[in-house]
């Protein structure tokens, strides 16, 4: 009698115990949809911290709401501004990622993106005279800061394209934390942000886009466990003219679509403000320089997928990257 | 007597765990899924809900959302994509087919999501940078 008791018993508890609570919610904001997805009891008062926050910071450092910081800033025809505490972390965030990559990553650039279209849709190519000419309004060193106060000269708009996602991804994980979360998984429009391993203590497996196929299309995939995974490529958006393809990573040296030999770069690390600059800033500048950066750093891997069909991985993902094996395109792994 | 009013207690309690368990497993289990759905969300909101396996031959549906901007959705067996938009960017439209619901196909100027629900991506994957 004792034991089909215990034993339905242990059924009934296996039944209900296999399920960890998982919550999600999905977002339209900073110009893409995030599905954020946290797991266990915790995750509802979490997910609503996380999306305050996200919200937050789109009316903080959106380049086109006429109330953000970022807007005060671009309008301020050189006078000093106030800012919050993002804004001048992103900026610091924005300088010392600048100078890491040589000036490939430039948030002053907006200038030029404007006027190649991308902010729009609108698309046109700029004739060399006024690249030039605008090129004379890029320069991030030209960005004061004197604690809360910041000055852009007159003439120059910067904004945190490359940066702003990043920075919500890790500002909201550690507000999942806060709120008791220890597993959740934030997709923030192709851009990766993980809180701990997955409810079963697995690493979160993160697919990385095949540049040259669908949107469904993978290399192959990630292993990541509290921490952020951030890709820049030119297949997201484009246009073409006369069977040539203008991307919208633009090289601060020229103000044209960077051209490096790269088809994209995705950085895996710690940060999510720094693994979004970097990939911006890596695919700037292409396989040889990104490597290079990478070997003067201790705070990140690389993922570098180039026009030759090669995968290039740095020596600390050769254990958690797995290339898929009709992928048509050949592992590389990068010692230091 | 006592023995015997025991024994009966216990079976009614074994009876309504046994049923209980019973109950639990065929909620579990018609969750599986049966084929692939794709959700089609236009301003926010669920619109349309299409079982993918079950599509024959391949049509479009058009989607005008509060923008004005309409987006044709192509369906077809297993697979569904954004074909045609009007939208400035052509994001969607490079996006391509869909099948394993590893990414949603978004027209963020129309803001339409088209997600699939308990895709079966090989290996497991639970997200995706690019």
């Amino acid at each position: 009698m004792k034991r089909p008791l215990a034993l339905s018993l242990a059924v009934l508890l296996l039944l209900s115990g296999c399920s960890s609570t998982e919550e999600s919610t999905t977002i339209f904001a900073m110009d893409t949809v995030m599905t954020l997805t946290a797991y266990g009891s915790h995750a509802r008062e979490g997910l609503s911290a996380a999306e305050a926050e996200i919200n937050r910071l789109e009316k903080t450092l959106s380049v086109t709401r006429e109330d953000s910081e970022v807007w005060a800033i671009d309008h301020s025809a050189g006078a000093p501004v106030t800012v919050g505490t993002d804004t001048a972390a992103l900026l610091n965030a924005a300088a010392a990622l600048g100078d890491r990559t040589g000036g490939a990553l430039d948030v002053t650039l907006y200038p030029v993106v404007k006027a190649w279209g991308f902010t729009t849709g609108d698309y046109r190519i700029p004739d060399a005279e006024e690249l030039a000419d605008l090129l004379t309004r890029v320069d991030d060193h030209a960005v004061h800061m004197d604690g809360d106060t910041v000055t852009l000269p007159a003439g120059m708009e910067l904004d945190f394209g490359a940066l702003a996602k990043g920075y919500a991804g890790e500002q909201c994980a550690s507000l999942l934390k806060e709120a008791g979360v220890t597993s959740a998984i934030l997709n923030l429009g192709g851009n990766v942000q993980t809180v701990g391993a997955k409810p079963d203590g697995s690493p979160w497996r993160v697919a990385v886009q095949d540049p040259e196929g669908e949107s469904e299309d993978y290399v192959g995939w990630l292993e990541l466990t509290d921490e952020a995974a951030v890709t820049s490529g030119g297949y997201q958006r484009y246009f073409e003219e006369n069977g040539v393809r203008y991307w919208h990573i633009i090289d601060p040296d020229t103000g044209a679509p960077a051209r490096s030999g790269l088809l994209s770069a995705t950085i895996v690390g710690k940060s999510g403000t720094a693994c979004d600059g970097l990939s911006t800033g890596l695919f700037v500048l292409g396989p040889e320089k990104a490597l290079d950066c990478w070997r003067q750093s201790d705070d990140f891997e690389a993922v570098l997928i180039g026009e030759d069909h090669t995968v290039q991985i740095t020596a600390g993902l050769a254990d958690r990257f797995t290339l898929r094996e009709d992928s048509g395109y050949t592992l590389r792994i990068v010692e230091e | 007597m006592k023995k015997t009013l025991s024994n009966r207690f216990w079976l009614i309690l074994l009876g309504v765990i046994v049923a209980g368990s019973a109950l639990a497993a065929w909620l579990l289990l018609s969750r599986v899924p049966t084929g692939s759905i794709a959700a089609i969300y236009l301003d926010g909101e669920l619109v349309e809900r299409i079982d993918l396996a079950a599509v024959t031959e391949s049509y479009t549906r058009t989607y005008t959302g509060k923008s004005g901007i309409t987006d044709v959705v192509e369906v077809a067996r297993g697979k569904i994509r954004v074909k045609e938009a009007d939208c400035p960017d052509q994001v969607c439209v490079h996006q391509g087919w869909i099948e394993t619901g590893v990414v949603p196909v978004v027209c963020l100027p129309n803001a339409l999501v088209i997600q699939i629900e308990d895709g079966s991506a090989e290996p497991e994957i639970d997200g995706a940078v690019g």
